[in-house]
Parts: structure tokens; sequence; C-alpha cells
């Protein structure tokens, strides 16, 4: 319960939310908004649930010290090839094989680059990012590509429970698994052995090329399942879909603490990073903000977080490890 | 001497205290003018806490400090660089991307009147200790000496009256370190005063006038080091008597365990021997000659052209340190901090790392074991840390080793693979280490040992093999012959 809490508290984005919390409450008073309602949280958890997912798959491959922009072309193609097989006429699991299979494909080509050719993830993944939304613009001639199939179209429209969103389901469930994964399993100690230190990792006898190398595999398959989430949603498989989600995941994982150096933070913290943006922007949808000042304010809120997040951590660096410092330069 | 009798530096009664700890107990020392000053002391003794007080790094709690008869309260670093009181650190402070010259004048290059200026003052810097290095030359490119060259070139360019190195010889050779003497030697005539901070005792005695020796924060004692043995030294760097600084010899050598032939890479040419069992293997050779790129070779983390190597007769293949680790071998590497340990991770998951697959269960850690893994590891090396969660950044250097030999005793390999393993670690953790080595291989290990310290290697090892330029030049037995008839053929 005390590290639950050490983590939170370590992590700008709790502040964050604490804050967003704080001002609607206040905004209560003199409008009336629907924040605080159930329907309200269900629908944001909702609205976050694509990039979530993604997130989740996105961290695995940020805390092996690398990082996935590619990952909105990925949701492109996997939404489409997976409307493509139904479109066929094809059983929907097979939709989901292919769409999965696809980004497994694209992630092994991105580890492949990374690990074996270490090109740079940043550059590399973005550039994968572009050559895959060109692939989905050829493959749908640039159309949207609409879903014949109504049961393929439920998947993501029902709702559990009463209430809940299936995709909010589907996120809490994959949520929960890639946390389980990275805190409790061989695999992801050694992720962030991989991203703390390669050499040291490579030294002692860990498998660092397949680890690395499938921490993109399991980025690529999220990207796409949550490809195919968001086509069942909007039953709809487009090229215009993800323009966005490389950056916003990717940011939404640093915001929350799982830095890009590796080996630091965690799928709670990309969890609640990513949370965090969308919260914002319900907040301001609540408020009335226009949708021109929308970005503005989103951008004002990235830059905030990482910059007093970097700046506290530098305080505290320097606050506590002046004394290890000073034992480590003693004694070499 | 000119101001002969007057103190550069006077230092009464300096104290300093972090939570906890008492790091400086009423600290006084006196440099004089022109005098290489030794402070020794092993880790944990309070010299580069001193050291930083001076430099303006850290306050000092009480007491006075007096440098060139002006009574200084508070400094910073760079007002301490003008007084005259500069330091080199063992990880040199220098921009790796820029040239010799922007590095000596940087951030004074208005001083220096542009570039020309500058590169032509710095050259004039190195010229006065003798050096050849273009001062158009990279730093990055540069050799451990050459940047020690540079940072005492800049040293210099700041009319520095008080020089402090720390740990300078740790990363020299041999032929470096006798041209840092000269300089050394050099600069103390110009009537700079030196205060030089080593683990390595030979060098004290041989450049230093005067020694103080620290222990847990206090200075035990100040001496002229004519009047001082090597053996009154350690015991009082200690606080013990150590007999000797070697454990005797184990005598349990048996049939050959590993065999290494024609290792090839792009360094080394046709390498081929023999490490026994209960053998200590030390691999000698200057910097540069290839002895880590055995080993590196051997255990998978560089790449080999061909090489053929058996354990216990059987041929093994190894491409990387995962294969090499499987067929037991383990490598505690050279650089700890950049090879051997994940700083900011804790104890407990350092030392569990290589043998993470036998704590799991279908792939899920059990918390439990890795837990009971560390402990036996801590309590059997004796490593002083706090608890198993604490970083390891925490830890001083020679626990931090243990550390990484921890983690490799987990996996009882058969072969152990120690990369220069007492490096930058006091009288009395070396002690242990080398304690640790012959349980290794009375137990039935090996170890191939490299190491820049002869006295290391004739010491402990059982066979010693040199290095030269990529091949194997000689085999001695160390208990039949002087470490002059082995540093002739490392020299090749």
């Amino acid at each position: 319960m005390k590290n639950i809490w050490k983590t939170l508290t370590r992590q700008k984005a709790v502040f964050a939310i604490l804050a967003l919390l704080v001002i609607m409450g206040a905004a209560e008073l003199f409008t009336h908004t629907t924040f605080y309602t159930l329907y309200n949280w269900l629908d944001m958890l909702r609205s976050a649930a694509v990039l979530e997912i993604v997130a989740m798959g996105v961290s695995v491959a940020v805390l092996c010290g690398g990082c996935d922009l590619s990952v909105g072309g990925t949701l492109c193609i996997g939404g489409i090839l997976a409307v493509m097989t139904v479109n066929a006429g094809l059983p929907i699991w097979l939709a989901f094989a292919a769409a999965m299979a696809a980004g497994a494909l694209i992630g092994a080509v991105n580890g492949f680059l990374i690990v074996h050719q270490r090109t740079e993830p940043f550059i590399i993944t973005l550039g994968m990012g572009m050559l895959l939304k060109g692939i989905a613009q050829q493959l749908t001639d640039a159309h949207p590509l609409t879903c014949k199939s109504l049961e393929f179209m439920t998947i993501s429209n029902q709702k559990y429970f009463g209430s809940v969103p299936s995709l909010v389901v589907f996120m809490l469930v994959i949520v929960a698994l890639f946390y389980l994964l990275m805190r409790f399993t061989s695999f992801g100690r050694n992720c962030y052995a991989i991203g703390g230190n390669y050499e040291v990792a490579k030294y002692s006898g860990i498998a660092v090329v397949p680890i690395k190398w499938s921490a993109f595999v399991i980025s690529g398959v999220t990207a796409s399942l949550a490809g195919v989430l968001l086509a069942s949603r909007m039953n709809t498989g487009s090229s215009v879909y993800g323009d966005n989600t490389g950056m916003l995941v990717n940011c939404g994982c640093v915001i929350g603490g799982t830095s890009f150096a590796g080996g630091v933070g965690g799928i709670p913290q990309s969890f609640l990073g990513v949370f965090v943006m969308q919260l914002f922007t319900n907040c301001m949808n609540q408020i009335g903000i226009s949708s021109y000042y929308q970005q503005l304010f989103q951008g004002v809120l990235i830059v905030t977080v990482i910059g007093l997040d970097c700046y506290g951590r530098m305080l505290k660096r320097e606050h506590r490890d002046r004394e290890s410092r000073l034992a480590a330069r003693m004694g070499s | 001497m000119s101001k002969a009798g007057e103190y550069l530096l006077e230092i009464k009664d300096v104290c300093k205290y972090f939570p906890g700890v008492v790091a400086l107990d009423h600290v006084s020392l006196s440099i004089p003018y022109g005098v290489v000053y030794g402070i020794v002391g092993e880790n944990g003794a309070g010299k580069s806490t001193l050291m930083k007080i001076l430099s303006g790094v850290y306050t000092k709690d009480e007491g006075t400090v007096i440098f060139d008869g002006e009574t200084i309260e508070r400094t910073t670093p760079i007002q301490a660089l003008r007084r005259g009181l500069s330091i080199i650190y063992q990880e040199f402070n220098l921009v790796n991307t820029m040239t010799v010259g922007e590095n000596i004048f940087l951030g004074r290059f208005k001083e220096t009147h542009g570039m020309k200026g500058t590169h032509a003052r710095a050259r004039e810097l190195l010229d006065s200790i003798d050096s050849k290095i273009d001062t158009h030359a990279v730093v990055g490119d540069l050799s451990a000496s050459e940047m020690q060259m540079v940072e005492i070139s800049k040293a210099l360019s700041f009319d520095s009256k008080l020089i402090i190195m720390d740990e300078p010889s740790s990363s020299l050779t041999q032929e470096e370190l006798s041209k840092l003497g000269n300089i050394i030697r050099s600069l103390r005539q110009r009537g700079i005063s030196i205060i030089y901070i080593s683990h390595k005792l030979d060098e004290i005695f041989e450049y230093c006038d005067i020694v103080t020796i620290m222990r847990d924060g206090r200075v035990i004692d100040t001496k002229p080091v004519a009047q001082l043995s090597r053996g009154e030294m350690i015991a009082k760097m200690v606080g013990r008597t150590i007999e000797n600084e070697y454990p005797p010899r184990t005598d349990n050598v048996g049939e050959a365990l590993l065999e290494v032939k024609h290792l090839n890479t792009w360094k080394l040419r046709d390498v081929s021997f023999t490490l026994h069992r209960g053998e200590i293997l030390g691999l000698v050779g200057l910097v540069g000659s290839g002895r880590s790129e055995i080993v590196r070779a051997i255990y998978g983390a560089d790449h080999a052209d061909s090489k053929e190597i058996r354990i216990g007769g059987q041929e093994i293949r190894v491409k990387q340190p995962w294969d090499a680790k499987k067929a037991g071998f383990a490598l505690v590497p050279e650089d700890r901090k950049r090879e051997g340990l994940i700083l900011p991770f804790s104890v407990e998951s350092n030392i569990s790392m290589a043998s993470l697959e036998d704590l799991t269960h279908k792939g899920v850690i059990d918390k439990g074991k890795e837990r009971q893994s560390a402990q036996r590891q801590i309590q059997a090396l004796g490593v002083k840390t706090p608890s198993a969660s604490t970083k390891v950044l925490n830890l001083s250097g020679g626990n931090q080793q243990k550390c990484i030999i921890g983690r490799w005793l987990e996996r009882e390999p058969r072969i152990l693979i120690m990369d220069e393993p007492t490096r930058g670690i006091d009288v009395g953790a070396k002690y242990e280490i080398y304690l640790l080595m012959n349980k290794i291989v009375e137990a039935g290990g090996a170890i191939i040992m490299i190491s820049s310290e002869l006295p290391e290697v004739l010491n402990m090892s059982h066979r010693v093999l040199t290095v030269c330029d990529g091949r194997i030049t000689g085999e001695f037995d160390p208990r039949a012959c002087s470490a002059a008839d082995i540093m002739d053929k490392a020299i090749g």
C-alpha cells in the first residue's frame, strides 16, 4: 500500500488529475456540468480505451529503452484489414487474427531495424508510421471502408454489467494483463534491465536480442488490436484514423513517468499519463472551451507536466544523490 | 621556495555532517607551497568530501579554511578555480565533442580573443608540460592519459597554485604513469602544490613528500613519506594490521577444464590456451593489448571470426553472452558502472539478474525465492548494505563489486572471468575479494583474471599469460619468475 502511494505521489500526472478534479469542482459552483457523473466517467474511459490499449504495448517498448511512433499506422492497418476480412465474409476471429498478425509483422520489422541494425527508434518508427499510412491509403483507395457486418460492429458498441461499455472492459483486462506481465514475470523484469542498461543486461546473460525484439512485436500487436476495436466502434476502417495516436501515446507514457531513457516507469504510470490527456480534453469540453484553444491548452499541459516532473526529479536527485555520488566518487 | 615557512592551504577543524553520518570530524591539514601532498584512506574515509569542500561543491559546517593567506568561508567551483585551486576528477570534466583548445578555455573564449588566441595559448600550456597533443584534436578521440594532460593544462590556464588529483592513475598504463610522474615533479618545481589522492600506495611512495592518512572522516596521521613504511601506512588506513596484502595461494589445480583454440577477431591473432580446474589464470598486457578482447570474445560479447571452445573436452558454441552463461561462464566486467550494474536498481534485482530463470515458476518471478537468493549472497559475501532493496548506487565500490560476484555465484559458474576485479576498491575490500576468488577455485571452479596491477597477478594466479598486440606472447609460473620477466614479454 505504501508502495502504491509512493508510486502515485512521485508522478506529476497524479497531481494533474487532482488539480483537474478540483478545478472541475470549482467550475461546478458557477455552471452546471455533467463532469461528476458516472456516465461521463464511463464515456471518458471509453474514449480513452483505444489509446490506452495502444499505450500498453508502447510502454513495453519504451521500458526496453525504445519508443514506438509507428503505432498510428499500425492501428489503421489493423482496422482496415479486419474490416476487409469481415467484408469478405470470413469469420470475425479471423479478422482479429489477420490484424494482429499484421501488427506482429510490423513490430518484428521495427524490432529487426532497431535491435539488429541499431537504428534510432524515434526516427525509424516515425518513418515506419508514415510508410504504413501510405499502405493504408493504398489499401482503401483513401476512402473509408464501411463494415457490412452487424456482428462486428457490436463488439465495441455493446455494454456489459448494465452500463459499462465493452471497450472499457477490454481496456481494463488488457491493462491488468500488462501490469501483471511487467510486474511479476521474468520477461517484464528483463525488459526493465534492458532499458536500465543494455550492456549490463547483455553481460548478465539476459537474452537481450529476442526480448527487445519481442517488445516491439508486442507493441505492434496491441496497436493493431486497438485498431480492430476502433474499426468496430466506428464500423469503419479508414486510413485517417490514428493520425495523432503515435505522438499522443508516446507522450502520454512520458507524462505518466515512463522515461524514454528506458528502465523507469511502468504500466500504471503510462495508464495515468494517457488518461490525464483524455481527462483534460473532457474538462475543456465540459467548460465549453472552443476546440481552437483546446490544442493550445493540451500543449501547455504536456509541456508543464513534463517540465515540472523533470525539474522535481532534478531537485530530488541533487538532494539525495549528493551523498551517494560522494560515496561513489570516494570509492573509485 | 620563496614563501617557505608559510602554508598555501590551511584547514583547521573542519567538520561536515550528512544526515546520520559525520563525514568529516575536525579535520586539520596544512599544505606548504610546492609539495606533492598525498592523501590516502579507504573508501568513505572522507577524502572526497574534503576535496569537495575545497572546490566549493559542498559547504563546510564548522572550521576554517585559509587558502593562500585568504580565509574562505563559502566558495563556488568557479570562484575556487579563479583563486587558483583546481581539481581533476577521476572521470574527467571535458566535453568529448569539442577540441582540446576549446576544452581548456571552455566558457572563457572572450579572454583568449577568439579561436586563434585560444589555440595559441592552449599550445603554450601543453608545451609547458611537454605534451605533443594537437590543440585541434577532438577530446573524444584522445586516450585517458592525453585527456589528463588536457585537464592539467586547463588547471594551469587558471594559474592554479594547488591542483588536486583524484585517483589520477586509475586509467593509465605504466608508461603513461611515469610521464605523469614527470609532470608532477615539474609542477612542483614551479611552486605549484599538488594533492595526490590514490589507492595505489606505490605511487604515494614514489611521488609524494608528505602524506596524510584518513579514516572514518578523521585525520589519523600526517608524516613525511620517508618516515613511513608500507605496512604502517596500510595498518593506519584500515585501523588494523593486515599481515599480508594477499591470501596464500590455493593448491588444487586439476585437469583441463577449458580449452580455447584459434581464437581470431579483428584484434586477436590465433589465441589458444588452456584453463584448468581450480586454477587462477592471470592475463597480463598493456591497455589495448587485447587482453580484455580475449575474454570478451570467449564470452560472446564480441564477434569472433573463428574460435573453438571446449569445456571438459566437449565443444560448445558461444554466439551471445546468453550462450556463455548457459555453458557455465560468468563475467565480472571491467567497467563496473557501465557494464556491471544497473545503478538505479536495487541490490536484490542486480543480484538476481543472471539467475532469474531459476527463480521463476512458469515465467512468474517468485519474490520469496528472489529475496532468499539475494540475502544468501549478501551474507555469504559480506555485502555491506542497509537492505536488499537499497539501490546499488548507494553502495561503495567494493560492495558493488561483491554484488556482481554474488550475481554469478548464485549460478555456480564453472569458469569465472574477472576483468580488473579490484579496480577502485580499497585495501580491506580487496583482500576480501581475493579470499572469495580462492574460495571459488577451491570449490572446483576456475578463474581467468585480467589485471593491470602486476603484484596482484603475481600473488594470486597459478599461471600467467602475457598478451601483446593481440597475441599470447608468453606463459609464466608466477612463483618462479619476476615481474620484470613478465613485463618484458607483455611490452613485446
